[in-house]
């Protein structure tokens, strides 16, 4: 017996797994795909989008749907990604989508793959929304913004179908760091940001705005000032002497062709000799 | 004073004793929970209070809830060697006379019943006094006879601000049992035997819950008492804790050894006031005797308890949202695994419990498991406290052996249905539960029966239903509710119940149309398999239910636009019965609208302009001639 590993059972398939590690990971691991809105690896399981339904098909077991993105593998696990009741209900979240935000891509693709064409439900439209009427509230802008860049910039405000997402109180944040890894993340596009000058302003986040670094050799604005301290605190190894650091990324490339035009030009006289 | 030994405990019982039942002295005790107070217990307390001063014969104090809230303020007066009497409605004009009669007490008329023996199941039956012959029993009247107290084995008669009289009835003896004379593993064996379910919602084994927290390893572990009740309407745990808050302590202070936890929270609803205040002073008188905090009896056993005020949300009271809420979280549910079991409050290990859950501990402890099991059925045993509201005659709280049929509690406790109308259903288990028809009333009252016709037990809410009730509103009413409350993080919840909110609200307006039944269908059955949370994977009940039961009012609705209750303004009209009015036009008069024309004294030339009628009622109230009445397309109260 093989005490290292279990075995699940995907679509009647037989995976090797750890126990208790995620379905989900599983099934990602293996190609079978599960639809996400809410997972990242790197983030702890969230359980709000609920597109990651999956149905468990033990026998003995009562067959029960859960959320492949919190469920733990146990051996001899056996589930359905894409059962009829499964489907049924992933139709209806779709629906739901669909009426909350009708125009991202990524909804669209999955109401079309899964044959949802319209929506029974009224669509919700808000005034003047700062995120575009895109935001599906799966809250991966706020916890990578939390969890990894330890900046605390945004949160949940309000509860139920009221619930928003953006800096407290709706007023400009000193704690952006600018990283745009929130809406680096986000399955909609709904966040926004633009480089004007030598600011980036959030749009999304009550207009804050962040310093940017001006490039030492052609003057272009480029990397937030204050990420740029945020990486030099956390691998202080940095090399901060390193003139590299305040080039713009198109400079940056430049100086090293040169130092290795440099190198290769003095290798082929080396072999010439 | 610390207890260490059973001579101490003695020693306070005998002290109790003296102070609940004098030898020489009447005692007046004033029901004291929120339920009495509101309807002025406090004004009587006042009242007696003052006329008192003098009296050095009559000990005043406060006790808690008997549960018969129909007939509150209520006021128990003993008499040694008669017996206790209580006094229903009384008001503070009333004091003088009962303070003055106190020789021909039992001749007053508004006396309810007497109370001559009690058993508070922790100590032996008390006798209070057998003297009053012409006056019924308490457990004679027929509110009280279907009725088992175990839960509420002292509310209503100890005062429950002081530990002495709770001590005086057998209190802290089993903790003095379970610390002196069990083993942690014993005391898990007898709780798992008892077949204790928990009275917060979901019903899951106490025991088998406790024995998964003693399993896990670490430094600190915790243990809740959850107090957040927020179903609209039901107050049971209220008053279990402003009515005996002792017996929510000693459950937990067993519960804290057995699992070997240190600390206890109470998590309490922040519009508890009273509660929170009886908790912390029952608190304070256990830390005192040495019931709380370190070496608790002389065991060596370390435990204390803290409260936590509740963030003011019904989502607060699952169990993991109120995790997150006592780490100053927002009270939003996290996906489980891991349970709270495994990794709870701070990622330690942590047991919750509900109040009622807790209240039932020290009971099984002192008398066994299978002693429990000899009440409810096999696979509920024990009792059940529900908060009987709505249409019945008799509302308040009814505790009953699990296994009693709906229509026990319906008919022979609450006395039908207040109206003199049919009761047509009745909604179990708060806004999430389901309502559920008569031809269902035979039905015992445990966790699976109540599940098996589409509801739940919850927390015990009891809603009665009669024929001036509408099924489509009632839906409306408590989807409203949990709409309000959907914490909003997944979307089946979040979005699938305001859509169905959206679809009710159409219908109730006389805009449904006939695809709406299948759409509210397949969204409910969406919500509720998929939603994260117990609120989300609950709260389409009360529509499938309605939906399931009373669909003819549903099709009412939409094809006919009639709404058969007369209760959807959107779809009934007032008229006058120009037959029966007599044209006084009073109701001309107190229309807001000037709606009504005719004639004084020419009844019939009285007429409602539809155009200007605003649906208010008034006429309808104040016609002393029943002239007035609503309609519906056809249907009609007149
Ligand atoms: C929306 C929601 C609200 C809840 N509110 C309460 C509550 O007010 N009190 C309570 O004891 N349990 C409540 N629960 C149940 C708890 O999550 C938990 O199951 C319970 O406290 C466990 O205690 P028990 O085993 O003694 O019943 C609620 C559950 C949900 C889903
Ligand atoms: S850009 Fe700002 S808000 Fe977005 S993740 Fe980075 S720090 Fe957070
Ligand atoms: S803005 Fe984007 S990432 Fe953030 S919650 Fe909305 S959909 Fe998710
Ligand atoms: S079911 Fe409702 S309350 Fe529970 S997590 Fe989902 S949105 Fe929140
Ligand atoms: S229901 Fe109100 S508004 Fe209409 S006629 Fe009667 S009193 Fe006037
Ligand atoms: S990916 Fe699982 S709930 Fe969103
Ligand atoms: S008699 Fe007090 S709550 Fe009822």
């Amino acid at each position: 017996m093989d005490n290292e590993y279990i075995h699940v059972f995907i679509n009647g398939q037989k995976f090797k797994a750890k126990e208790g590690e995620l379905v989900i990971d599983i099934a990602r691991r293996n190609g079978i795909f599960i639809p996400t809105l809410c997972y990242e690896e790197s983030l702890k399981p969230y359980g709000a989008c609920r597109m990651c339904i999956v149905e468990i098909k033990n026998k003995g077991v009562k067959k029960k749907i859960t959320t492949s993105c919190t469920l733990q593998a146990f051996d001899g696990l056996y589930v359905k990604t894409d059962s009829n009741e499964v489907l049924k209900h992933r139709r209806i979240l779709l629906e739901l989508y669909l009426a909350q935000a009708p125009n991202p891509e990524k909804i669209k693709e999955l109401a079309q793959r899964y044959g949802v064409k319209k929506t029974r439900f009224k669509e919700k439209y808000k005034e003047k929304d700062p995120l575009n009427n895109s935001c599906i509230l799966c809250g991966l802008c706020v916890r990578v913004c939390n969890e990894i860049m330890g900046a605390g910039v945004i949160g949940f405000i309000g509860r139920g179908e009221k619930t928003r997402i953006n800096t407290p109180f709706f007023e400009k944040s000193d704690l952006c760091l600018g990283c745009k890894a929130c809406a680096e993340v986000c399955p909609t596009g709904a966040i926004k940001f633009i480089d004007e000058g030598n600011f980036r302003i959030a749009n999304s986040w009550s207009n804050t705005s962040v310093e940017l670094k001006k490039c030492k050799m052609c003057g272009k604005y480029f990397a937030p000032s204050k990420l740029d301290e945020k990486i030099d605190s956390i691998y202080y190894y940095r090399d901060k002497n390193n003139e590299l650091r305040d080039l713009c990324p198109d400079c940056r490339r430049k100086v090293i062709t040169k130092r290795i035009n440099l190198i290769t030009e003095n290798e082929v006289e080396k072999y010439a000799k | 004073m610390r207890i260490n030994t059973l001579e101490d405990l003695k020693y306070i019982r005998e002290t109790g004793l003296k102070k609940l039942k004098p030898k020489q002295k009447v005692r007046i005790s004033v029901g004291m929970a929120t339920c009495g107070i509101s309807v002025g217990g406090d004004a009587v307390f006042e009242e007696l209070k003052e006329k008192l001063k003098n009296r050095e014969d009559i000990i005043l104090t406060k006790t808690g809830c008997i549960g018969f809230c129909h007939v509150e303020p209520l006021v128990n007066v003993y008499i040694p060697g008669k017996g206790i009497l209580i006094y229903h409605h009384v008001q503070p004009k009333d004091v003088e006379k009962i303070i003055n009669n106190l020789d021909k007490a039992e001749q007053l008329d508004n006396v309810v019943c007497q109370i001559d023996k009690w058993d508070h199941i922790t100590s032996d039956e008390i006798i209070y006094g057998e003297g009053f012959t012409n006056i019924p029993c308490w457990n004679e009247l027929k509110f009280f006879k279907p009725q088992r107290k175990l839960v509420m084995r002292n509310s209503g008669i100890i005062n429950p601000e002081d530990i002495d009289e709770y001590i005086a009835v057998g209190g802290y003896s089993a903790l003095f049992k379970a610390l002196k004379e069990m083993t942690p593993d014993e005391i898990i064996y007898e709780v798992k035997g008892s077949g204790l379910r928990g009275r917060g919602g979901a019903g899951f084994p106490t025991g088998i819950k406790w024995e998964l927290a003693k399993k896990e390893k670490s430094d600190i572990k915790y243990l809740i008492c959850n107090a957040d009740e927020g179903d609209p309407g039901a107050y049971m745990n209220r008053n279990e804790m402003e009515s005996d808050p002792h017996s929510v302590i000693e459950g937990m202070i067993i519960g804290g050894y057995a699992i070997g936890a240190q600390k206890g929270i109470i998590y309490i609803r922040a519009e508890y006031p009273l509660a929170l205040y009886r908790l912390q002073k029952a608190i304070d008188g256990a830390r005192h005797y040495g019931l709380l905090g370190k070496n608790i009896l002389g065991s060596g056993f370390d435990f204390d308890i803290t409260i936590s005020k509740g963030a003011g949300a019904f989502v607060c009271g699952e169990e993991t949202a109120l995790i997150a809420s006592i780490e100053g979280d927002i009270g939003r549910p996290r996906p489980r695994p891991p349970f709270p079991a495994q990794k709870g409050l701070w990622g330690k290990p942590t047991n919750i419990n509900n109040v009622e859950t807790w209240t039932n501990i020290p009971l099984i402890v002192k008398k066994g498991g299978d002693w429990f099991r000899g009440f409810g059925n096999e696979k509920s045993p024990g009792t059940k406290v529900f908060s009987l509201v709505g249409k019945v005659e008799n509302v308040g709280l009814a505790e009953v052996e699990l296994g009693t049929p709906i229509k026990t509690v319906v008919y022979n406790i609450g006395g039908g249905a207040s109206s003199g109308k049919k009761v047509k259903a009745v909604q179990t288990g708060g806004p999430s539960g389901g309502c559920i028809p008569t031809k269902f009333f035979d039905l015992p009252i445990d966790y699976e029966n109540l599940a098996s016709v589409g509801s739940i037990m919850g927390s015990g809410g009891m809603v009665a239903m009669d024929e001036n009730t509408c099924m489509v509103d009632t839906a409306k009413f408590f989807l409203d509710f949990t709409v309000d409350e959907s914490c909003g993080k997944c979307v089946p919840c979040r979005e699938g119940l305001k859509h169905m909110l959206f679809i009710l609200e159409n219908i109730t307006k006389g805009n449904g149309k006939e695809e709406d039944i299948g759409t509210l269908e397949e969204l409910s059955e969406t919500v509720k398999t998929t939603s994260l949370c117990g609120l989300g994977q609950t709260a389409p009940n009360p529509v499938i239910t309605t939906l399931k039961y009373f669909k003819d009012e549903y099709i009412e609705h939409i094809n006919n636009k009639r709404c058969p209750a007369l209760v959807c303004t959107a779809l009934i009209e007032f008229e006058i019965d120009q037959k029966k009015c007599t044209g006084c036009s009073v109701c001309a008069k107190r229309c807001p609208t000037k709606a009504i024309e005719g004639i004084l004294g020419k009844g019939e030339t009285f007429k409602i302009d539809q155009n200007k009628c605003i649906k208010c009622g008034t006429c309808l109230e104040v016609c002393k001639f029943d002239a007035v009445i609503k309609t519906s397309k056809g249907v009609s109260n007149g």
